[in-house]
């Protein structure tokens, strides 16, 4: 009886040697399915990097690892943008209803966990004076003669004084471009810059920071250079 | 010691124990055919057994239903204790010996051991062979994953194909219109009780044949058989140089199964059991089923084959192919047995195996495949980005919107179905690829209905800045007679 017990006691460690081997499946490769994923940097990467950039930046749409950005845009912007999409543009609706593959709780947590991924502080001095990144109706609506003034003045520099590219810039005025991007877009891209890619944002573009009724200009000269877009490929 | 000697001559008095072993695994054999080369058949009846424990075991937990089945694997994957080393040697069992099988026929032809008296023996191991791969395929549906379901799906399309019986073919082995709970049923009791009743019934047969007809002995260039003399001839060897297959002459064998036993547990201990990829549901679209190692290279012939031969191999040349597996024998009837004579049989087993291993390494990498995520969660690397105009950035978000990247990769990352299109500037001009975009080539569809001008134009326009920096971009070889195609709408 004794060795039985004895032989008891030896085996005990083996089995839980068996617990801790290499082949057993780990519940963390688990198949999950896409709807049930709540893991911010699974979600962002199985749905933003394509085109935001696998570290959120230094992609062709919008930096979401701008920390200005974060502190400007609202996570309710970024929530309502990832939901429907911006018509006309190529940002995409990901929410299932509007044919997407993310569920409320998804977008939300992609909304919130930008800022708890990438976020930093920002001086409450900086951004309160910071041009409202939201195009709104309210206030004074821009002027497109005195917007080509400023943008000759805070852009010209690299992307020339008609906006039509240097060889620091590409242009920012060619049908395609302002026929495909929305001007909330354009305000952001303003704002904002693109850092990642050495774009300067508001603050570093020329003598002085641009004041907000001087990007709402620039961005309504911009729009103003848009002209009607062509129906169809095919149908011409 | 003197009451287990008795009681084994109460049981061989009754049960002729001694006889049995005398005929059995203590009959004679040729002194050369204790080789190693001779050890493939003994180790695939270990994966055998291997395999009707660990299944039985199984099968106490498994639930062939829609509801249960992929939850009762996950369940012994991480609730049962032990269930994930059950499941991972019933896996590395039926991979072993699915391998072992096939280098146990490739022996036995090379050695020309099927030839005069064993033609039968060759003709059940066959049948035998087909019915292991029968076990792995209904084995893999059982797992009911995205792999099974898909795999599941093709079967039925094969099926369907038969003619004039397809439908009610498909319909006797689904047992539904849609695979569904009777289609899991239907493969649970192929697997449990059909095949393996089969596996068995045919091993009697093939071990008595391998104990009436001898084990062949070790071939000698030269040595012809002659049907007239070959069994005096053998009984003659065997009286000369035979010894017992056990204790005596299967000590190789008894070597190579432990080894065998020993490769099977530790794949199961240390790499594990093979973890089911989703539940079996169509609607999950972000998914790449590929079949288990012993079915890649022909889920590969069927992913290749154009479109017009399908009918064609299905109904013919699969079936033909078991034809000539079968009549091996009675094709081949030369009476030389060594494989330095018989250059016809080395180039077969190269030809076959070489060809199987590449379709299986296409199986395995499957670039046909779209990857249905790259559009969104596969980054446009930055070497692409830095340094674009405005509005190439706007073609790169077209690119990966309009999904372009789930069959084209760039610099090697994202789908393979369609060419990388890193260096795609040098190989089409601007208007050419304005051309390829709206009207398509071979696989690739046309995108003129999809996309306005203004996207194909900033599409074109990202595409044409994909070349190395030391190689400019194609030009057309005459000067422009007109700007480019995509700037007339505006």
């Amino acid at each position: 009886m004794i060795s039985h017990r004895l032989l008891l006691l030896c085996m005990l460690p083996m089995l839980w040697c068996c617990d801790g081997l290499p082949g057993k499946p780990d519940p963390a490769n688990r198949y999950i399915r896409p709807t049930e994923v709540t893991n911010f940097d699974t979600l962002y990467s199985m749905n933003c990097s394509g085109c935001h950039g696998a570290e959120g930046k230094l992609g062709p749409a919008v930096p979401l690892a701008d920390p200005m950005y974060l502190a400007l845009a609202s996570p309710i912007h970024i929530e309502e943008i990832t939901r429907n999409g911006v018509a006309g543009t190529t940002m995409p609706a990901f929410a299932i209803e509007a044919g997407g593959t993310l569920t409320d709780q998804q977008i939300a947590i992609i909304a919130r966990g930008l800022s708890t991924r990438w976020g930093q502080p920002q001086s409450a001095e900086v951004v309160a004076a910071a041009p409202p990144l939201a195009v709104s109706q309210e206030g004074p609506p821009g002027d497109p003669e005195r917007g080509a003034a400023h943008f000759r003045t805070f852009c010209g520099s690299c992307h020339g004084p008609e906006g039509r590219g240097t060889a620091r810039a590409g242009s920012i005025v060619e049908p395609p471009y302002l026929g495909l991007v929305s001007n909330q877009n354009l305000r952001t891209n303003t704002i904002i810059g693109r850092r990642d890619l050495g774009m300067p944002d508001w603050r570093q573009v020329g003598d002085r920071p641009m004041r907000p009724q001087e990007v709402t200009d620039i961005v309504a000269w911009l729009a103003s250079q848009r002209v009607p877009r062509p129906s169809s490929s095919m149908a011409n | 010691m003197k009451i287990f000697a008795s009681i084994y001559q109460w049981l061989d008095d009754r049960l002729a124990l001694g006889r049995l072993y005398d005929q059995s695994i203590g009959h004679r054999i040729p002194a050369s055919a204790s080789s190693w080369f001779y050890v493939f058949g003994s180790a695939t009846l270990a994966c055998l057994a291997i395999q009707l424990v660990t299944g039985t075991c199984l099968a106490l937990v498994y639930v062939p239903s829609p509801e249960f089945a992929y939850a009762s694997i996950e369940y012994l994957d991480y609730t049962q204790p032990f269930g994930w080393l059950l499941r991972g040697l019933h896996f590395w069992g039926s991979n072993f010996m699915v391998a072992l099988v096939t280098i146990h026929m490739i022996q036995v032809f090379l050695f020309g051991a099927y030839k005069y008296p064993r033609e039968l023996t060759w003709v059940v191991g066959s049948t035998l062979f087909l019915c292991v791969i029968a076990m792995a395929f209904t084995g893999q549906g059982l797992r009911f994953d995205q792999d099974g379901y898909w795999g599941l799906e093709i079967v039925m399309s094969i099926l369907g194909r038969i003619p004039f019986v397809g439908m009610e073919a498909t319909h006797l082995v689904q047992g539904s219109p849609i695979i569904s709970g009777a289609t899991l049923s239907r493969f649970f009791t192929i697997h449990v009780f059909v095949v393996p009743a089969v596996i068995i019934s045919l091993l009697v047969i093939h071990i008595r044949l391998v104990l009436l007809m001898g084990i062949s002995e070790y071939p000698v260039a030269g040595k012809k058989i002659d049907p007239e003399t070959y069994r005096e001839d053998y009984e003659k060897l065997v009286e000369r140089t035979g010894e017992r297959l056990m204790p005596e002459g299967g000590g190789k064998d008894l070597v190579f199964t432990a080894l065998i036993l020993t490769a099977i547990v530790t794949c199961a201990v240390v790499i594990g059991p093979k973890i089911p990829n989703g539940p079996a549901d169509p609607s999950l679209i972000h998914t790449v089923p590929r079949p288990d190692f012993y079915f890649l290279s022909l889920f590969a012939v069927f992913a290749l084959m154009p479109p017009y031969m399908e009918s064609f191999s299905i109904v013919y040349l699969l079936p033909l192919s078991i034809v000539i597996l079968f009549a091996v024998p009675f094709i081949s009837r030369g009476q030389e047995r060594h494989w330095s004579k018989r250059p016809g049989a080395i180039i077969t087993v190269v030809l076959v195996m070489t060809s199987l291993v590449i379709l299986a390494y296409e199986g395995l990498t499957s670039p046909w495949s779209p990857h249905m995520n790259a559009w969104s969660g596969v980054p446009i690397q930055p070497q692409f980005v830095q340094g674009r105009t405005p509005l190439e950035h706007v073609g790169a978000t077209i690119v990966q919107g309009k999904q372009c990247r789930n069959c084209h990769s760039i610099d090697g990352t994202g789908g393979k179905r369609g060419p990388d299109l890193s260096g795609v500037a040098t190989r089409l001009t601007y208007n050419q690829l304005v051309r390829q975009v709206l009207q398509g080539d071979g696989n690739m569809p046309a995108f003129g209905r999809h996309l306005s001008p203004y996207e194909v134009t900033a599409l074109v326009s990202f595409l044409h800045t994909l070349h190395p920096e030391n190689e400019p971009p194609s030009q057309n070889s005459a000067p422009e007679a007109a700007p480019p195609l995509s700037t007339d709408p505006y």
